[in-house]
Parts: C-alpha cells; structure tokens; sequence
C-alpha cells in the first residue's frame, strides 16, 4: 500500500499535517475565572490574559460566568482548559480535577476568610449577628460561604435559622459592598479580596469592619481536569504561571492581583476546607 | 367709589390704564405660570415613567426570582447613572409588599413593608409638582411579561422644578412690574397729553376773571377731532359772548347819550324860557339907568332868573356825576329830580303829581345816586308813556322800614319788550332801551324789588328798596 502513495499524495498530505500541527500549536486556551474582586476591571482581566497569552506563545480567552458553579461546570465539561477555583469546588470535585499552580499571597499561598459588619456595627463575634441579615458570596465559595456556615454548625446553629435572611451576592466585592451600604448586616468574604479592595477602594472597605477571621486556609487554586494536566497546553499554562513573576508584563499583572506569584500546589494545603466539609456533611 | 370721583380725569384715566396692565400682567402671568408647571408635570411624568419602565425592564426577571442582591446592584448602578440625583430613593417590593431591596437600604430596610414608605404615594398620572414638598412619591406596579411582580417605590427630588417655578414667578413679577410701570408712565404722559386741550379749555373757563378767554391757536390740537372742534367751537362762543357785551356797551352808551341829548334839550329849553325875561331886564336896566326902583325890580328879576338857571345847572350837574353818588339820600333829590322832569312835564304839559315824605326818605339811609338814578329812569318813562296831556305821579313812602317808591302815568300800557326788561333777567333784545333794565338791576344790587301792575288805565310801577343795617339797627 505504502508504494501506492504518490508523490502529489505524499505533498497533499504532508500539507495537511502541517496546516494542521500549525492549527494545534497556536490553539486558544480557554480559562475560566470565578468572580473574585477583579472581575470587575477590565484592565486588570486583561493585564493577566495578555501577560499569560505570551508567556503560553498563544492566544487565551478568560470565560467568565455569575456562579462558581458554572464556571466548575464548565471546566468538568471541558468547555475551559482550566479554571481559577476556590478550594472548597475543587475539594467537591477531587476525583476529577487537579492542582495547577497557586497563588502566593502576602508569603504563602493561604487566606483567610472574614466576617465583616457595617463600620458602626457594635457586633463583635458571629453570634452577635444572630437575626440579622447576611450576606454570602457564593454556595460553592469557602471564605464566602462555607466558613461562615461550619463555623454556626460548630455553633450548633444553622444558616437558615441564625439569620433573618441570607443572601447570595456572587462575588466577594459585592459582599463588601451589602455590608457598607447596609443591605445587610453582616457578610462572609474572602480576607484576600477585602485586604486588596482596602489597597484599591479603601473608601469602600472603611465602611466595613472584619469582626472574625478564620484560620488560614489553602488559598483558591487554578485547576484542571486530572485528564489533561500533562497536556501541553495546561502545562504551558503551569509554566507560564510559575514564570509569571519573571517578566515585565507579568509582575505588572501580578502588581494589580496583589500576589508575589504562583507556585506549584500540595492537595494537602486544603485540608482545613475539608475538615470544615466534613463538619459541614449531614 | 366715591374716593375715586373727586381724582382728576388726568390722573383717573392713566391709574385705570395702568390697572388694566396690572390684571392684564396677573392674568398673562397665572398663565405662564400655568403652563410651566403643566410642561414640569409632563417632563416629571415623563421621567417617572421612563424610570419605572426601565426598571421593569431589568428587574422584572430578578424580582421574580427574588434575587435580592442583584435587585439592589440594578437600583444602585441605575441611580448611580440618574440625571441630576432626580431620583432621591428607589425602593422595589415583592407582590406581597415586602421590600427586596432600595437605594438606601439602611432607611428602606430588606423585607419591611412597602406600604409605610408609600403612604403618601401617588400614582404616575397624578404625579404633579404642586409646590407643597421638595420631594414627590409614586408608586408603580413592577409589570414584567404582563403580569404585575411586584411594586416600585420612588421619590423624586423636584427641588429644581420648584427653584424653577419660583424664579420664572421672580422673573415675571419683575418684568411684569418694570413694563407694567413703563407702560404706566407712557399710558399716563400719553393720556396727559391727550387730555391737554380738555384741561386747556376748563381753566379758560373757571380760572379766567371777569370773561373767558379763547384758547390760543397754538394749543388747539391738530386736525378735526373731538378735541380740537371742542376748542374751536368754545372759542366762537367766547367770540360771540365778547361781540355780546360790546352790544350791550355800545347800546348802554347809546341811552346815555340819548339820555343827555334828552337832558340837554330841556336844559336848552329851561335856560332858554327865563332868557327873555332876563334880556328884557337888562334892557330895562340900559333904558331906565337913572330910575332906581325900576333897576332893583330888574336886578330882582335877573338875580330869580340867574338863580333858577344855577338850580337847574347844578340839578343836571349832580345828576351826570361821573363817580356813583354815596351820600345819603335826602328830600332835596327829589326835589332835584323834579326840577329835571320838570322840562319834559311842561313839553307836554302834563299833570304832575307829586307826594315825598321827608321822613321816609331821611330814615331809610339810602345812597342817593341809585335812588335818583331809578326814578329819574321811570319817571322820564313814565311822561314818555304818558303823552300830551297825561298824568304822571310819584308817591314816596315807607312801608315796613322800606322805602316805596310808586311812579304813576295814564296813557298807553307798556309794551311787553319794556316789561320783560323791567322784571325779567332775559337777554336785551336790539332795538330796546337799557334804562328799564339799569332800574332792575340798581334795585336787585340794593336787594330791592320791582313791581308792576296796570289798572283802570294808569300805570304803576312800584319800587319797594329795603333800609340799609345801619337804619335797621338805629330803628331796633
């Protein structure tokens, strides 16, 4: 068979293999973000994706959805390469996604999570806020969700009876935002976002006050399904994380996410979020 | 009204102009006024239903689910973007009423009534800047896909509207006032110079003394109008008054001067009856030089004559006194006055009859000139009336401390023209004497009265003239 292939064929084909290595070297790299305080500037989204884009060699598009939720769909359905998650849906979903790389935070890659109050609020504790509105980030957010609510089953309370009335505001900035306007009461939000909003909107965050903070905890983790981490384009994205820090426009990025970089993640840095699951399990 | 009727035309005309701007000024301001807040509702309606509209639009499907967060991030970013802050508060309730969220959560509390914040609340078509309050409520149903989801409660900031309504009333009361008052100063100068000829024409009437003057050329208005024939027709009246009175001068000085020819000729006449005698005398005297007693009967007849000529002088001397006579009168005025009828009485040989009570005439204390001068004036008449051969009487007496004066004469009754002049204050016909009417008028000055009557063919003209005080008091 292999004497029938002529040379025209031979030239068509090769064509072919090079039209189509050519596509799958320069494919875009989708990743998705959670709603974390950037995704409300655009300068700081773009930063990032430009800085990744040339440390990958190519384009990547950030897909950005409402919930966690949608964005753990997406990456379990392959509809993104990878995703920037928080611990506690990357915990849900350990049999099928993997650590990438994680963020370094003030020396470490941990936060905590806060509980905040209106700035003229006499609430000192959590359970001073009991009948008072609240207000959550996300259902699949750690700092915004369940540290809050491990820490009233703890109590021996739960969400639903503690508060008057809870609500889920999508995004940590938001959380921030209810409390200083007096939508609510109190709210449950990541530390690192408040700390980095107390930097770039420190007139907003003057209008809160943090009343508790957790221990520290795994900080959220950029992900991917545990099928495709050794492909090329996930570990060129790792590499290009972990390197971030060393060019211009990657310190730049890193300048505006207020992180010292990534760094190459142990499951076992989220073992305090499974703990609190686990408290949380009925 | 009856403050307004005593205020000069000239001022009443311009005030009631300058009213008339006033109400025309008011009402042309409630208009403007008017219209501006029906423009300011519009545009408040306008916006407000733009507003809930919008909303609707985007809340809609968040209210439905009760996704309180998002409601509130919408109404936050919406009134981040609102115009002007117009929208002072936005509060959106589920279909039970109950807050989802608001502008300003901290004041409109998630899950508190609706109701307590929209109490005064109004709906979109009666939204209305009235002026009443710097902040409006409405409440609008939360219509999504037909079907009402919940409420929305807003109050709207018309602080600007109302600064607006207040300036334009600012601006109208002063643009109002300043033309109002510059129309009123035109309208006053303008009706002023309208009403010049009139208040011309009342001062030539009430402000000239003695007789009315025309008004001069110059001041007659221009061209044919009301005004100007006003003032021409009062200028030929004024002609024509003037053209009177020099009539009646000239006529007076006619009678005066057929009055002295009368005077004259019996004066010729009385000089002239003793100038023979006296002549005769002095021829006497030239032909009896050396026979005394013949001298001294013919010095005796010249001195009588000589005398009676003096009497008759100075009678006719006294009576013409240019100056009015302000002595009291006396019996020898009448005396006098007959000695100067009495020419007229021997022309035509007329029976006089003569009755003067001394005392009467004494105590009335009267001026002599009038009272000489009335019955020189109807006796003369009288002989006249009384013709050849007639009787002529006059009677002085005292009626009730009045002086009574009764002049008599047969002959022919007297015309109508004469009595009119003697009793009536009627204008003098041409033609007529003056001397009856001077009686009237003597006697009128000196608060007298003339009577009239004609019996059995005589006729009697009484003359009643009341004392002077100075008598009256003496008497009392």
């Amino acid at each position: 068979m292999e004497y029938l292939i002529g040379r025209r064929t031979f030239v068509g084909a090769g064509l072919a293999v090079f039209i189509a290595r050519h596509a799958a070297a320069q494919p875009v790299f989708r990743l998705g973000l959670t709603p974390v305080f950037l995704d409300n500037d655009a300068a700081i989204i773009d930063g990032l994706r430009r800085a990744l884009s040339r440390g990958m060699g190519r384009e990547i598009e950030l897909v950005q959805r409402r919930t966690y939720q949608e964005i753990t769909g997406l990456l379990l359905e392959r509809s993104v390469d990878a995703a920037w998650l928080c611990g506690y849906p990357y915990l849900q979903h350990a049999d099928l996604l993997d650590l990438v790389a994680v963020p370094v935070w003030r020396g470490g890659p941990r936060y905590q999570s806060y509980l905040i109050v209106g700035a003229e609020d006499g609430a000192e504790a959590l359970s001073d806020l009991q009948g008072g509105t609240h207000a959550f980030s996300d259902p699949d957010s750690n700092s915004g969700y369940l540290v809050t609510a491990t820490d009233l089953r703890r109590m021996g309370e739960q969400v639903e009876g503690f508060f008057s009335r809870s609500i889920f505001t999508f995004g940590h900035r938001n959380v921030v935002r209810a409390v200083a306007d007096g939508l609510v009461r109190s709210g449950s939000v990541d530390g690192y976002v408040w700390e980095a909003l107390a930097v770039i909107e420190p007139g907003l965050t003057a209008r809160t006050r943090v009343i508790a903070r957790s221990e520290w905890l795994g900080f959220p983790p950029v992900c991917a399904r545990r099928d495709s981490l050794a492909s090329e384009p996930v570990q060129a994205l790792q590499t290009a994380l972990m390197n971030l820090a060393e060019t211009e426009e990657g310190r730049q990025a890193l300048a505006s996410l207020q992180l010292d970089g990534f760094q190459q993640a142990d499951p076992a840095l989220f073992d305090g979020i499974a703990v609190r699951m686990a408290d949380l399990e009925p | 009204m009856k403050w307004f009727a005593p205020i000069p035309l000239s001022i009443k005309l311009p005030l009631l102009a300058a009213a008339m701007m006033v109400l025309v000024g008011t009402v042309a301001s409630q208009q403007v006024l008017r219209s501006l807040a029906q423009v300011q509702d519009a545009r408040i309606q306008e916006l407000a239903r733009m507003h809930v509209e919008g909303l609707s639009v985007a809340l809609g499907p968040l209210v439905l689910r009760h996704d309180i967060w998002e409601v509130y991030d919408t109404l936050d970013r919406a009134a981040q973007g609102s115009e002007g802050r117009r929208m002072v508060l936005t509060a959106v309730a589920d279909e039970r009423g109950k807050v989802l969220a608001a502008t300003d959560p901290r004041r409109v509390p998630m899950d508190s009534d609706i109701a307590a914040l929209a109490s005064d609340a109004v709906a979109l078509d009666d939204l209305s800047v009235d002026g009443a309050s710097n902040i409006l409520s409405l409440l609008a149903p939360l219509t999504y896909q037909g079907r009402t989801v919940g409420q929305i409660a807003t109050e709207l900031d018309v602080a600007d509207l109302l600064s607006e309504r207040r300036q334009a009333l600012l601006y109208l009361i002063m643009g109002n006032a300043v033309a109002i008052g510059f129309l009123s100063m035109a309208g006053f100068l303008a009706i002023r110079r309208m009403l010049k000829p009139v208040t011309t024409l009342a001062r030539q009437m009430t402000e000239t003394k003695g007789e009315p003057h025309p008004i001069p050329a110059a001041d007659i208005p221009r061209g044919d109008g009301e005004l100007a024939r006003l003032a021409r027709t009062y200028n030929s009246m004024v002609g024509a008054v003037a053209a009177k009175a020099e009539a009646e001068r000239r006529l007076a000085e006619r009678e005066r001067f057929v009055a002295l020819g009368r005077l004259s000729s019996s004066l010729a006449h009385e000089i002239n009856n003793p100038l023979g005698g006296l002549l005769n005398a002095t021829d006497t005297i030239r032909s009896y030089p050396d026979r005394p007693e013949v001298v001294r009967q013919s010095a005796d007849l010249l001195d009588r004559g000589l005398r009676h000529l003096r009497d008759v002088t100075r009678a006719t001397l006294d009576q013409n006194r240019m100056d009015p006579e302000t002595r009291a009168l006396t019996s020898d005025d009448f005396e006098d006055i007959k000695l100067l009828i009495q020419p007229e009485v021997s022309r035509l040989a007329l029976d006089l009859e003569w009755s003067v009570d001394p005392a009467a005439v004494i105590g009335c204390s009267l001026s002599a000139g009038p009272v000489r001068q009335i019955a020189l004036n109807l006796l003369l008449n009288a002989c006249s009336a009384a013709g050849q051969n007639g009787c002529v009487g006059l009677m002085a007496r005292t009626t009730d401390g009045n002086l009574s004066l009764k002049i008599t004469n047969t002959g022919a009754s007297m015309p109508q023209a004469a009595l009119d002049r003697l009793l009536g204050d009627g204008p003098l016909l041409p033609g007529g004497g003056v001397g009856l009417r001077l009686v009237r008028d003597l006697a009128k000055t000196m608060g007298g009265a003339v009577c009239h009557a004609q019996e059995n063919g005589v006729t009697r003209v009484t003359v009643t003239l009341p004392a002077s005080w100075e008598a009256r008091d003496a008497k009392g």
